[in-house]
C-alpha cells in the first residue's frame, strides 16, 4: 500500500495512543489507553459494549477531542489537524452506509472524489474485483445488495484511496461464515501489502483468523494484550477461557 | 469533477426531478397566465378608442353646450409596464380603465373600488408569487433533510472522514439543490421578459432579487440544519417559518398597519361627493357659483343662469370635488403612509420586501394606482377648461369641436395602447 497525498516516515508507528484519556462530562471513557499499531500488522482491539471502542475510533479520527496523553497517526495529532490525519484513514464504519440510489462503480467514484481523488476505471473495477464482488454487480443499483455485498464495495473504495491506516469498526458484523472468511483473506493481503490494521470488534474468533495483535479494552484502557507470534503467541482455548465469554455475552 | 458527482447524486434521488420539472412547470404558467392577463389588459385598452370614437360619433349637434361634456365620456388608460406581467400586484382588483366624465370627479374615480373585490384576498397566479409562497416550499423539500438524512443513513462519519472539508462538502449539496432550484424559476421569467421586452436593467434587477430571496430560504434551512434535528422535525420546523415568514407576519403586519393608519374606503369618498351634489340643488344657485368663481375667475364674468343653466350644474359638480378634497388628500395620503411602512416591514421580512419591490419595479403597487389617480385629475382637469371655454362663454359646441377636446395620453404619461 502507499499513501496517495501525504508522505508518511515509515519509521514512525501508523497508528499510535500513549496515556489517551477522553471524556464525557464526568465520565471517563478512555482512561490511559495506549497501544501502537505498524505497517504491515493488523491489530484487533476487542472490548465490550461501553469498553470504549467507538470513542478510541472517534478519538483517532479526530472527531473527538481527548484531554490528556498522545494520538499521532502517522505522526500527525487528529486533534490538531483532523482533516490531515484523515487524509491517512480509510474508515468502514460498523454499518456501511452507501447510496442506494448509485451504483458500486458510482458510490466509489463518489466518495473518491469527495476525498478528492480519482481513479482510472480500470482501477475501479480491479479494487472491486479484488473486494470479491462479483463483476454483474459492480454497474448495479446498491438496492437490494446485501451487507456482504456492500462491504465488499466500502473495502474496494478503501483500497482505492491508497492510504497507510485502514480503520475497521465491528466489519464482520451480520456477515454470514463464508463471507468473514473472504473478508478475513482480504484483510491479510492489504496487511501483507503495507497497511496498518486497526479493527475494532468483539467478534473473538474472527480476528484470531487474521490479526497479529489483539488488545483486550475494559474500561477504557488496554487490560490484556495478546499477540499471534513468537513465544508469547496467543492461544484460542485461553484467550477464550479468558475473555472469550465477556465478550461474545456482550 | 466532484460537482458533477454531487450533481448526479442529487438528481438520483427520487423527489428531486419531479421537484424540479413542477417548480418549472409553476413557474412557466405564472408567466404564461401573467403574460397573458397583460396581453389582455392590452387589448381591452386597445378597443378603447374606437368604441370612443363610435361614442362619439353617436352623439347629435346640440345647441346647449352643456350637453357635450354631460353626455361625453373619455377614456383614460393605465396600460401594463412590461415587467407586470412578472408582478401584477393590484391591477387585477384597481381598474386599469376609466371613463370619465366633465362631471365631477370624486365620485367617478373610486367606482373601480367594487371591480373585483373577490380577486383581492387569493392575488393572481403570478411569477411574484411563485417565487414568493411557491419556492421556499422547494427548498423546503429538497433540503430539510441535506445532513439529517446522512446521519439517519448512517453515512455522516464516513463522509466525514473522507471529507478534506466537511464544510464545503455541504456547502456544495446546498449549492447545487440552489442552483438547479435557480435554473428552474428564472428562465421562464427570462423568457417572458424577453417577449415582453423588458428593460436589461429590470431583468437584472429581479433576477438579482430572486437569486437573494432563494439565499434567505438556503440560509433559513442551514441554520435549521445546524440545530441537528432529525429530518422530519427540520421539515416541520421549515414549515412553521414558512407559514409564519409568509403568511402570519404578514398578515399581522397588514392588519397593525391598518390599524396604526386608519384610511376611509375610497367609495365613502364617492358617496359624499354625490350627497354634496344632491345637496347642491337645494343651495341658492348664487352661493354655489361664487364657490365656483372664487377658484375659477376666468369665468366670473359669464352670463347669470336663468333657470336650469348647465353653467350652475358644472359649477356644483366642481364645488362638491372642492368640498372633498381635504378628505380625498388624507385618503390618499393614509394609503402613501400604509405603503410606505409597508416597505419598511420590507426589509425584515423578506416575502414582504419582495413583492413590494417587484410590485414596484413592475408599477402594480399602490404608488402606481395613486399616481394613474393624479394623472386622471390632472386630465380631467383639462377637459373641464376646455369644456367651460364653451359652456361659460355660451358657445355652441358642433360635432367638429370634438377633436379638440384633450386626448388622454397627450402629455399625460398615459402610454399609447398599442404597447
Amino acid at each position: 500500500m502507499k499513501s496517495a497525498s501525504v508522505p508518511i516516515d515509515q519509521a514512525t508507528p501508523a497508528v499510535h495512543l500513549r496515556d489517551v484519556r477522553v471524556r464525557r462530562g464526568e465520565r471517563i471513557i478512555l482512561d490511559s489507553l495506549t497501544f501502537s499499531v505498524g505497517r504491515g500488522e493488523i491489530y484487533a482491539l476487542l472490548g465490550g459494549n461501553g469498553a470504549g471502542k467507538s470513542t478510541a475510533i472517534a478519538t483517532i479520527l479526530g472527531f473527538l477531542p481527548y484531554a490528556g496523553g498522545a494520538v499521532r497517526v502517522c505522526g500527525d495529532d487528529p486533534a490538531r489537524d483532523g482533516y490531515r490525519v484523515r487524509g491517512h484513514i480509510a474508515y468502514l464504519p460498523e454499518n456501511v452506509a452507501l447510496y442506494e440510489h448509485l451504483t458500486a462503480v458510482e458510490n466509489i467514484a463518489y466518495f473518491l472524489a469527495v476525498a478528492g481523488q480519482r481513479r482510472s476505471p480500470d482501477a475501479v473495477m480491479a479494487a472491486l474485483n479484488s473486494s470479491g464482488l462479483q463483476a454483474e454487480a459492480h454497474e448495479r443499483r446498491l438496492v437490494g445488495f446485501s451487507k456482504g455485498m456492500r462491504q465488499k464495495v466500502a473495502i474496494a473504495l478503501a483500497i482505492l484511496r491508497e492510504v497507510p491506516v485502514f480503520l475497521l469498526d465491528e466489519p464482520t458484523s451480520g456477515l454470514d461464515p463464508s463471507a468473514s472468511s473472504d473478508f478475513n483473506a482480504l484483510l491479510l493481503r492489504l496487511r501483507n501489502a503495507g497497511a496498518a490494521i486497526v479493527m475494532v470488534t468483539h467478534d473473538l474468533l474472527g480476528v484470531v483468523d487474521c490479526a497479529d495483535r489483539i488488545g483486550f479494552l475494559e474500561s477504557g484502557r488496554i487490560a490484556d494484550e495478546a499477540v499471534a507470534s513468537g513465544p508469547d503467541r496467543f492461544d484460542l482455548r485461553e484467550l477464550h477461557a479468558r475473555y472469550g465469554k465477556r465478550v461474545l455475552a456482550a | 469533477m466532484i460537482w458533477k458527482h454531487e450533481l448526479r447524486l442529487f438528481l438520483r434521488e427520487r423527489a428531486a426531478i419531479p421537484a424540479l420539472l413542477l417548480l418549472l412547470a409553476l413557474a412557466t404558467a405564472s408567466v404564461v397566465a401573467g403574460l397573458a392577463e397583460t396581453a389582455r389588459q392590452r387589448a381591452v385598452i386597445a378597443r378603447i378608442q374606437p368604441v370612443q370614437a363610435a361614442d362619439v360619433a353617436a352623439l347629435a349637434d346640440g345647441d346647449n353646450p352643456g350637453d357635450a361634456p354631460y353626455s361625453t365620456y373619455h377614456a383614460t388608460w393605465n396600460a401594463p409596464n412590461p415587467l407586470a406581467f412578472a408582478a401584477l400586484g393590484q391591477r387585477d382588483i384597481a381598474p386599469y380603465i376609466l371613463r370619465v366624465r366633465a362631471l365631477g370627479l370624486e365620485a367617478q374615480l373610486y367606482d373601480g373600488e367594487t371591480f373585483n373585490p373577490e380577486l383581492a384576498l387569493p392575488g393572481r397566479f403570478d411569477f411574484a408569487f411563485v417565487l414568493t409562497y411557491l419556492l421556499p416550499m422547494f427548498v423546503i423539500v429538497l433540503l430539510h433533510d441535506l445532513r439529517a438524512r446522512e446521519d439517519e443513513a448512517g453515512r455522516s462519519a464516513a463522509l466525514q472522514a473522507m471529507s478534506r472539508n466537511a464544510g464545503l462538502l455541504w456547502f456544495r449539496r446546498r449549492a447545487v439543490r440552489g442552483l438547479l432550484l435557480y435554473a428552474m424559476i428564472l428562465p421562464p421569467f427570462l423568457v417572458g421578459a424577453l417577449v415582453s421586452r423588458v428593460p436589461p436593467g429590470q431583468i437584472v434587477a429581479v433576477s438579482l432579487l430572486a437569486l437573494l430571496y432563494l439565499m434567505f430560504w438556503l440560509a433559513l434551512a442551514t441554520l435549521v440544519e445546524r440545530l441537528g434535528w432529525k429530518s422530519a422535525a427540520n421539515a416541520g420546523a421549515l414549515v412553521a417559518g414558512w407559514l409564519i415568514l409568509t403568511l402570519i407576519l404578514p398578515t399581522l403586519a397588514n392588519l397593525a398597519i391598518n390599524s396604526a393608519v386608519p384610511v376611509r374606503q375610497g367609495l365613502e369618498l364617492a358617496l359624499a361627493h354625490r350627497q354634496k351634489v344632491h345637496a347642491a340643488w337645494e343651495i341658492p344657485r348664487a352661493e354655489t357659483l361664487n364657490a365656483f368663481y372664487r377658484t375659477n375667475p376666468r369665468w366670473s364674468g359669464a352670463s347669470p343662469p336663468k333657470g336650469f343653466d348647465d353653467k350652475w350644474y358644472f359649477a356644483f359638480h366642481e364645488v362638491a370635488d372642492e368640498s372633498v378634497a381635504p378628505a380625498a388628500r388624507a385618503y390618499q395620503q393614509g394609503l402613501l403612509d400604509r405603503d410606505r411602512l409597508t416597505q419598511r416591514l420590507g426589509w425584515f421580512i423578506p416575502a414582504i420586501g419582495l413583492q413590494a419591490r417587484l410590485h414596484r419595479m413592475a408599477e402594480t403597487d399602490l404608488s402606481a394606482q395613486l399616481a394613474y389617480q393624479d394623472r386622471i385629475r390632472e386630465f380631467h382637469s383639462r377637459l373641464r377648461q376646455f369644456y367651460y371655454g364653451y359652456l361659460f362663454s355660451d358657445r355652441p359646441f358642433t360635432r367638429t369641436d370634438y377633436p379638440k377636446a384633450p386626448k388622454w395620453g397627450d402629455g399625460m404619461g398615459g402610454l399609447p395602447p398599442s404597447r
